[in-house]
């Protein structure tokens, strides 16, 4: 396993991610499939050390996050959404600065992944749309050749030509070997492009599993995944 | 720590934070308080904080490949750089006084605070007590700055009061020296000064970066 998340607590007034836990594998595309405030931004965040979890532990490659921050930084990629960071600098001018901080930085794949996603290093990230943006934070974490990445809601707010592009993209870097985790509330992603699913609703991980496993164990004949996850959901609200 | 200072010169500074090193000079000016010149420069750090915070730097920095703390330690190190240039100007001016136009009639008559090594130290001690208040209170949050920087400025504007005033006081008017005059006094203050900045700065910045440590951002 390359990730693993293991019983992760965070308590805050309103909500609580409740003994979160699955892995991540090199190679594989998982989708972490949730509606909205379920707790995929907080353990995406609990992932990358932006908060501090109550109890638990996050590894990667069999380090633990606490104590190897810097080594295992270097080591993934990662794009929180749509932000956007210094709106008014050129993007050049803000690639230049981050690719000093990794030595695996390739300055060819940079190029390369720029031309592809049609990124202008001479705009400033303030004039690209926001589907854009998800591809130039993806652009940086795969020009230093991350082995994991993890994307929040990276296909929120993109049209279907997009969303289609990224997921494509993906599927490419599966074939490199790398672990793609990325957390949507957009089914039919997890559907197209997802080995494995991790589930979550209400802070607590309903399922871990494989595509197909998961589609055996709660899929009903005849039933889409989006059926199903809804039908899921529908059962969660009401419980 | 050299790729984290150059993020914060390139990409988290604003344009001001180097502009206002400037007023630095403002120690030549005559009849002027020119501790003043201390909080001005602070100002334009401090807008600097803003520029950051608009931009999303704090998190940006965060999810780089270095540690936490080394976000805190490079935003120390950026203020103590515009701080330490501010210095230069300051103490060349101060040099100059004390020295070419030490019997210049308009500082010779100046009823405000003379630029010596004195005045020097209180400009160190301003610098200190913006990195112990307002850069290590907004660690606190890494995103409030607005009750940290009107403390500092409170605080700022207290100790220019108190030094404009101590010279006049008698007894004190070797605080207010011309030229060389009790030289070896002035640069004691100094060196008190320069102990009490860097205690202020490390203090300080070993505390952001405990608090910096524990926020979730």
């Amino acid at each position: 396993m390359i990730a693993e998340v293991r019983d992760l607590v965070k308590r805050y007034p309103s909500f609580e991610l409740d003994h979160v836990s699955f892995g991540l594998e090199s190679g594989r595309i998982t989708g972490f499939i949730g509606r909205n405030g379920a707790g995929k931004t907080t353990t995406v965040k609990a992932m990358l050390n932006l908060i501090h979890p109550d109890s638990g532990s996050v590894c990667f490659f069999g380090m633990p996050l606490a104590g190897n921050e810097t080594e295992i930084k270097k080591r993934i990629g990662y794009s929180t959404g749509t932000v956007s960071w210094y709106p008014r600098k050129k993007i050049g001018s803000i690639i230049d600065i981050v690719k000093r901080f990794y030595e695996t930085w390739d300055e060819e794949a940079c190029r390369t992944y720029l031309d592809l996603f049609r990124i202008d290093a001479r705009k400033t990230p303030l004039e690209l749309s926001e589907g854009m943006k998800v591809k130039l934070n993806l652009a940086l974490a795969l020009s230093h050749k991350a082995e994991v990445l993890i994307l929040d809601e990276p296909t929120s707010g993109l049209d279907p030509f997009s969303r289609n592009e990224l997921l494509e993209l993906f599927l490419g870097l599966k074939e490199k070997g790398v672990a793609v985790f990325f957390s949507t509330h957009i089914i039919s992603d997890i559907e197209k492009s997802a080995d494995d699913i991790v589930y979550i609703s209400g802070g607590k991980i309903i399922a871990a599993l494989p595509k197909e496993a998961f589609t055996l164990q709660y899929s009903l004949t005849g039933e889409t995944l989006e059926d199903t996850m809804l039908r899921l959901e529908g059962g969660f609200i009401h419980a | 720590m050299r790729n984290i200072l150059r993020k914060e010169v390139r990409l988290s500074s604003s344009v001001l934070s180097f502009l206002f090193i400037l007023f630095g000079l403002m120690f030549l000016i005559p009849g002027y308080p020119i501790l003043c010149s201390a909080f001005f420069v602070s100002l334009g750090i401090f807008q600097s904080f803003q520029t950051a915070r608009e931009a999303n730097d704090i998190v940006f920095s965060a999810l780089l490949p270095i540690a936490k703390k080394d976000v805190v330690k490079g935003k120390f190190l950026f203020v103590c750089l515009i701080e330490a240039c501010a210095l230069l100007l300051m103490t060349l001016a101060v040099i100059l006084r004390m020295t070419v136009f030490s019997a210049a009639p308009v500082y010779r008559s100046n009823a405000l605070m003379n630029a010596n090594f004195f005045a020097l130290a209180v400009a160190l001690l301003i610098f200190g007590l913006f990195n112990l208040i307002f850069v290590g209170g907004f660690f606190k949050t890494a995103y409030r700055f607005a009750r940290p920087f009107v403390i500092y400025i409170i605080a700022a504007f207290l100790i220019i009061f108190a030094a404009e005033t101590l010279h006049h006081v008698p007894g004190l008017e070797i605080l207010n020296a011309f030229g060389t005059d009790y030289l070896a006094i002035q640069l004691t203050l100094l060196a008190v000064s320069v102990i009490l900045f860097l205690l202020m700065t490390v203090y300080s910045c070993k505390r952001a970066c405990e608090d910096f440590e524990r926020i979730d951002l």
